[in-house]
């Protein structure tokens, strides 16, 4: 039958459609990490690091940045600086300066998302400072910069000390109109670079920041979540030093969130937090291995996070930033015209938050 | 002649091979669709058109029933003179071919956003449509056991929706239905078109007996369709937030990108290779449509020559739109002329039938 020709057909075409698309890995640069920082004129600069991989030279990446009406208007530029075909599938992370998601982020934003060949996983992340000198300078004792910033998002991000902020997650709380985005914020430490806390996004308009020290608690705030630890000064000796404190790891949290409509029109919405954990670090005078006691510190706390917790809420409240996400069960608890009515921005401020955390102690660790 | 005139289909296959060939591209739009026209909970909807494609399903089947199997030429012929039927049968001949085409493009359009987007997109065309030139040749017995196989290696892919549970949330769908869309019927027809493929069967009358259990497998097919179109949008609206989902040309591409293994990241243009299998599927039946009828018009000529001349004009159209926009109104308009031919052609041949009946029953007395 014909099956020779066929066949000669066929391998013929695999010999030649490869040199369809010719491209040579080596000759392609695979943009790792791109910063953004506010130029002046409205323009923006951006910084961009590729790692190279090229056994004959020393460098382990290579740098280009320039300044630009857009983040594309200013590649175009320095892709006339490298000799390799700069490509955005690889991209890993994001860095914009806090002086430029104060103007706002709409138009970076919008820019990365129609590029097909950017991944949606890839991080949003601020920087307290310049983002350029950041992503620039090399830290002695870590990775290539570009890696160890990816490393340290990752890393950060599942055990909860800052949110997981990928490109995706900041698109969808920014189009969902019960929640605000959010985004990490990292500064420059000496040697290192280190988480500086949590950005509060209004659609792409930073507005505030929470600080590094409420960075579990406003997780426990925002939903469910495994892995974590925090640390707890429970009361403060005569002298000033602590005479209880507690540290606990493998958090384990689950939120519950009650909407409720109160006599005159108020909104009363409370946020039922339960979180477990195992004790890992206890000073004080109290026996853990003793229910009535342990109770004891536990229910203390309980007691102080939601403390802290209702003054976060009310630092949120007071922002304008609805970053738990409670408009959505507030939309979710009413009838659809009835949302579309509510300036939820405006309403957000009036809304009474209440937060109901509860701490469970799974287990102590060695010691009785 | 060849011998699949002999075997006939079996219910597994049929079921398959129309699950095969209603999936296909549109499923990748298919939920900013369902977001921009019904708005909130729009997934509900798909179970909606299903059961109106259920419903086209059954009309084939009591033409099935009516005609006891034969193939809907014989029927039309009987009472209808051929020189009328000629410019009917070109007509479907064109609508099917140019379908199957344009879902094509399509598809290669869409792909080259991702990959090799300087490459010309004929070249993709010419390989594609070699392909079902291939198939095509085949005949429809060893078209059906091709669309098992290739079933197999596109039925995983459904798996791959486990990796949104994580991300998925029922407090993102909202408690309210149909709100804060935009309905037209046009979209709606666009909808109703990403479940179009089964009327296909109408022209595998004759390829059927007894054992095929022919409406309960095309059914079947339907209904799997369906549901998996259910599943996938359901994740979709749980996945993304609604304006999100609005603003995005294609939900489930960008899904596809989200997905991440330890080894391996960004490898939607892998992923959306094996979309190709279920795409092919649907090309092919509509080309393979296109060529019954024209066999019926031109019975001299051999059938291998006929592929080879539906393939040649379609690949030559095919250069006429350019834009993913161009051929996506091209799509709209074809399958709104199918959604008339699949409601359209099984009435007609019911009033033949009945008109054969009629005829027929005094002729008894």
């Amino acid at each position: 039958m014909n099956r020779l020709p066929i066949s000669l057909l066929a391998i013929l075409m695999l010999v030649v459609l490869p040199g369809c698309d010719y491209r040579i890995l080596e000759r392609i640069g695979f943009t790792y990490a791109a910063s953004y920082d506010a130029a002046p004129q409205n323009q923006v600069e951006i910084t961009v690091s590729i790692p190279r991989a090229e056994p004959t030279i020393k460098v382990k990446r290579e740098l280009h940045s320039a300044i630009g009406q857009s983040s594309k208007d200013a590649r175009i530029k320095f892709a006339n600086e490298t000799d390799l075909l700069l490509v955005n599938g690889q991209i890993r992370v994001l860095l914009y300066s806090e002086a430029l998601a104060r103007k706002d982020l709409s138009n970076e934003i919008n820019s990365i998302l129609r590029d097909t060949s950017i991944s949606p996983l890839v991080k949003i992340t601020l920087v307290n400072g310049n983002a350029k000198e950041l992503l620039s300078k090399n830290y002695k004792q870590h990775l290539s910069t570009d890696k160890y910033i990816n490393r340290l998002l990752e890393k950060s991000s599942s055990n909860h000390r800052i949110p997981r902020t990928t490109l995706y997650e900041f698109e969808r709380d920014y189009y969902d109109d019960g929640i605000d985005p959010i985004a990490p914020i990292l500064k420059e430490a000496g040697e290192d670079i280190a988480v500086d806390g949590i950005a509060l996004f209004q659609d792409y308009k930073y507005i505030a920041k929470i600080s590094n020290r409420d960075a579990l608690l406003f997780s426990i705030l925002r939903g469910k979540f495994k892995k974590g630890d925090m640390s707890l000064v429970l009361s403060r000796g005569e002298d000033g030093s602590s005479s209880e404190y507690i540290m606990f790891t493998s958090v384990l949290s689950n939120r519950k969130v009650h909407v409720e409509r109160r006599a005159g029109g108020t909104i009363h919405v409370t946020i039922n937090a339960n979180f477990k954990g195992s004790v890992h670090e206890y000073i004080g005078n109290k026996k853990l291995s003793v229910d009535a006691q342990r109770h004891e510190v536990e229910s203390k706390v309980s007691e102080i996070m939601t403390e802290s917790a209702n003054r976060l809420v009310k630092q949120l409240q007071l922002h304008k930033v609805d970053s738990l996400g409670i408009g959505i069960h507030v939309r979710n608890s009413m009838s659809y015209e009835a949302w579309k009515k509510l300036n939820w921005r405006e309403e957000y401020q009036k809304v009474e938050i209440e937060c109901k955390l509860h701490f469970k102690a799974k287990d102590y660790g060695k010691i009785r | 002649m060849n011998t699949e005139t002999k075997e006939k289909l079996s219910p597994f296959h049929t079921t398959i091979l129309v699950h095969m060939i209603q999936t296909g591209v549109m499923a990748l739009i298919l939920p900013q669709l369902l977001a921009e026209t019904f708005g909130t909970n729009g997934w509900i909807t798909v179970l909606g058109f299903g059961l109106i494609a259920t419903i086209n399903i059954l009309l084939i089947g009591a033409v099935y029933k009516l005609g006891k199997g034969r193939s809907i030429f014989q029927i039309l012929e009987q009472s209808i003179p051929k020189f009328m039927l000629v410019p009917v049968y070109l007509a479907l001949a064109i609508v099917w071919s140019m379908l199957g085409c344009m879902a094509g493009k399509e598809y290669i359009l869409i792909f080259q956003m991702y990959a090799f987007p300087t490459t010309d997109p004929m070249e993709f065309k010419f390989i594609m449509d070699l392909l079902v030139f291939w198939l095509l040749t085949k005949g429809l017995y060893n078209i059906t056991k091709a669309s098992t196989v290739f079933f197999g290696l596109f039925v995983w892919m459904f798996l791959l929706l486990f990796f949104f549970y994580t991300d998925f949330s029922w407090s993102r769908l909202t408690p309210f239905l149909f709100k804060g869309g935009h309905f037209t019927y046009l979209e709606s027809m666009d909808i109703y078109s990403s479940l179009l493929g089964y009327e296909v069967v109408l022209l595998m009358f004759a390829y059927t007996n007894k054992k095929t259990k022919f409406v309960k497998s095309v059914l079947i097919g339907n209904g799997m369709t369906t549901l998996t179109y259910s599943y996938l949008s359901i994740v979709t609206f749980g996945v993304f937030s609604l304006e999100q989902l609005k603003n995005k040309a294609f939900p489930v591409l960008e899904m596809l990108a989200y997905i991440r293994f330890p080894f391996m990241e960004r490898m939607e243009n892998l992923l959306y290779g094996f979309v190709l299998f279920t795409v092919l599927f649907s090309i092919l039946m509509y080309e393979w449509c296109a060529l019954e009828v024209l066999k019926q018009i031109f019975p001299k000529l051999k059938a291998n020559f006929l592929a080879f001349i539906v393939m040649l004009t379609c690949f030559l159209i095919a250069y006429i739109p350019k834009t993913l926009n161009e051929v996506g109104d091209w799509l709209s308009t074809l399958s709104m002329i199918e959604s008339g031919i699949a409601f359209g052609l099984p009435i007609l041949l019911l009033v033949v039938l009945m008109f054969q009946k009629m005829g027929r029953s005094p002729a008894h007395e």
